[in-house]
């Protein structure tokens, strides 16, 4: 099945949050299918938490509304939350429970039959070693840890995840890249997943909106994130002004960029840099550097919320 | 009630495992007996002879036998209880709050009116637990101690009167739930306590006539430990403190799944 063709799982219709005068979302119109890892991408203070509470019925909007599995969410949604797993911000667990302890009271209150679900999970998480360790001793990449594995314990088909990331080192941070990857993949499970950092988002994610100052400012396909991306051949010449002129009788348009080399923003340049080195060297100007460059993910990330409004 | 048991079973657990169980426990058992000293004391005023401020304790107690004490034990409830039971509701929750594990609970398969409940519950089961934590150290200190004045009868109208204001105090603990909610955390609900404490002693001695309208003033007059000066309570009195405790639970309840958690 395709992704048009499947259903969606979490939608959100003309989403707004006021907090008095302050329009912390506004109007957000979402649509996430099944199967589908969702990255949820915006600086600090962008709505994205506000946004994920109300998809949790933590907040309740001022207007429009979120729905899961075809269901309005609210805060008396519980059929929602028997398949839905989630993680708001910073994890915080019961500092004097052990970590077996936290996730057996997560069981419980998820209903989970199986006692064993709690082993799974931990060993799931690479939590076992520290099973007997209360809460508050852990670091806060292992808390971070116990949170994804309490969000984890009841094998959800739908994941919301806040910045699960944070405080993981960068194994811990591929671990989960490849456990979302997984549940999506391998067992369906749709992933609505937010960040302030395009680049890890984009490396799990399928489908990617960016939020800024409460408003979905941008919504592509992973794939189409390549192509929104400013590519440009860097050309290092000793005498840039001759170059230029030989460029543009040749139909290139080169202007100088940063460091005095010269910048070319056409595709046929940028994907066959060899031909414009031959058209040079014939020419007699031999570059001493060529080089395609990609506009890296965080300046594009930027660059989108500049438009849109500043950067926060 | 949607996952009330499993809801009830967490919160023991979270109990079961604070500090605050056997701090309070031990607090109130402390409390007992030194109310069983002070009988001692009383019973021998060479002891207190040198310190002003025993002399004036131990005579307020009394004659320093049973009858006496058995008044004593059921004062401290009614003043210590307000505050000991408060703290402890304020404690459970609050916490909630204050460690930022409220969210855990609130988009789960089991209803915050079914987690509010079991608080309601556990929070019950401890204060009552630390009242007969206090009246046992008591008990257990008179008689080791030898009060004098000791009588069969007397002891099953006293355990009435002392369940009963026991009771009546822990019921008054609702409001402060609420009041926890709304000021996310441990601080306002303590302040809270505090306040009705003092109220209490204010209504009590300084408009009298108010106390059977003032419900934290109502335990103390059901008693009878008020004294016979202070009116005893009508139905306005029983409604007004049905309706704070109602109103406590509710609110709490309403508080839980209807406002704001950000």
């Amino acid at each position: 099945m395709n992704r048009v063709t499947m259903p969606n799982v979490i939608e959100t219709h003309d989403l707004t949050k006021k907090f008095g005068r302050f329009t912390a979302v506004d109007t957000i119109n979402i649509s996430v299918r099944k199967g589908e890892i969702y990255g949820f991408l915006g600086l600090n203070g962008a709505g994205k938490t506000t946004t994920i509470r109300m998809l949790l019925g933590m907040i309740g909007p001022s207007s429009g509304e979120a729905r899961i599995d075809g269901k309005k969410v609210s805060a008396g949604s519980l059929d929602i939350w028997k398949s839905t797993g989630y993680l708001v911000e910073v994890p915080y667990s019961y500092p004097e429970l052990t970590v077996r302890e936290n996730l057996e009271a997560m069981r419980r209150l998820r209903a989970v039959a199986d006692p064993k679900a709690v082993d799974s999970v931990m060993d799931r998480l690479a939590l076992s070693q520290y099973s007997a360790r209360k809460a508050r001793t852990l670091s806060l990449g292992n808390s971070q840890r116990l949170g994804l594995a309490k969000a984890l314990i009841h094998n959800p088909d739908i994941l919301i995840l806040d910045e699960p990331a944070n405080g993981l080192d960068p194994a811990g941070i591929v671990e989960i890249r490849e456990l979302l990857t997984d549940l999506a993949q391998n067992r369906g499970a749709t992933v609505f997943v937010s960040s302030h950092i395009l680049g890890e988002v984009s490396k799990v994610a399928t489908r990617i909106g960016i939020i800024h100052r409460g408003r979905l400012v941008r919504e592509m396909d992973a794939t189409e994130l390549d192509r929104e991306r400013k590519r440009r051949l860097l050309l290092g010449v000793r005498d840039p002004s001759a170059a230029s002129d030989f460029l543009s009788q040749k139909g290139f348009r080169a202007t100088l960029a940063e460091n005095g080399f010269l910048e070319i923003l056409d595709s046929a340049a940028i994907d066959k840099p060899d031909n414009i080195n031959s058209m040079l060297v014939q020419a007699g100007i031999v570059p001493f550097m060529l080089k395609a460059d990609e506009e890296d993910l965080e300046s594009y990330f930027l660059r989108v919320v500049g438009s849109a409004g500043g950067a926060a | 009630m949607n996952g009330f048991g499993s809801a009830l079973w967490v919160e023991s657990l979270k109990v079961r495992r604070s500090k605050m169980l056997i701090g309070t426990v031990a607090v109130f058992a402390f409390i007992g007996i030194v109310m069983g000293l002070l009988m001692f004391v009383a019973q021998h005023p060479e002891i207190s002879g040198r310190s002003a401020t025993l002399s004036a304790k131990t005579s307020a107690i009394g004659k320093g036998d049973w009858p006496s004490f058995f008044g004593f034990l059921v004062q401290s409830i009614l003043a210590l209880g307000v505050m000991g039971f408060g703290i402890v509701t304020s404690w459970i929750f609050g916490r909630e709050f204050s460690d930022r594990t409220v969210k855990d609970l609130l988009a789960l398969p089991v209803s915050r009116f079914a987690i509010v409940s079991a608080k309601f519950a556990i929070g019950f089961i401890w204060n009552i637990a630390l009242a007969a934590t206090l009246l046992a150290a008591g008990m257990i200190t008179g008689l080791a101690l030898h009060v004098p004045g000791w009588s069969g009868g007397l002891v099953w109208p006293f355990l009435e009167v002392f369940t009963k204001s026991a009771i009546l105090t822990i019921l008054l603990c609702a409001p402060v739930a609420l009041v926890a909610g709304v000021g996310r955390g441990y601080l306002l609900p303590v302040g809270f306590v505090i306040l009705t404490l003092i109220l209490t002693q204010l209504v009590g001695v300084g408009m009298p006539l108010a106390a059977q309208y003032f419900p934290w003033a109502f335990p103390a007059l059901v008693s009878g430990a008020a004294g016979s000066a202070l009116p005893h309570p009508g139905p306005a009195s029983w409604t007004i403190y049905c309706a704070t405790i109602l109103l406590g639970f509710l609110g709490t309840v309403a508080w839980w799944r209807y406002a704001d958690h950000v």
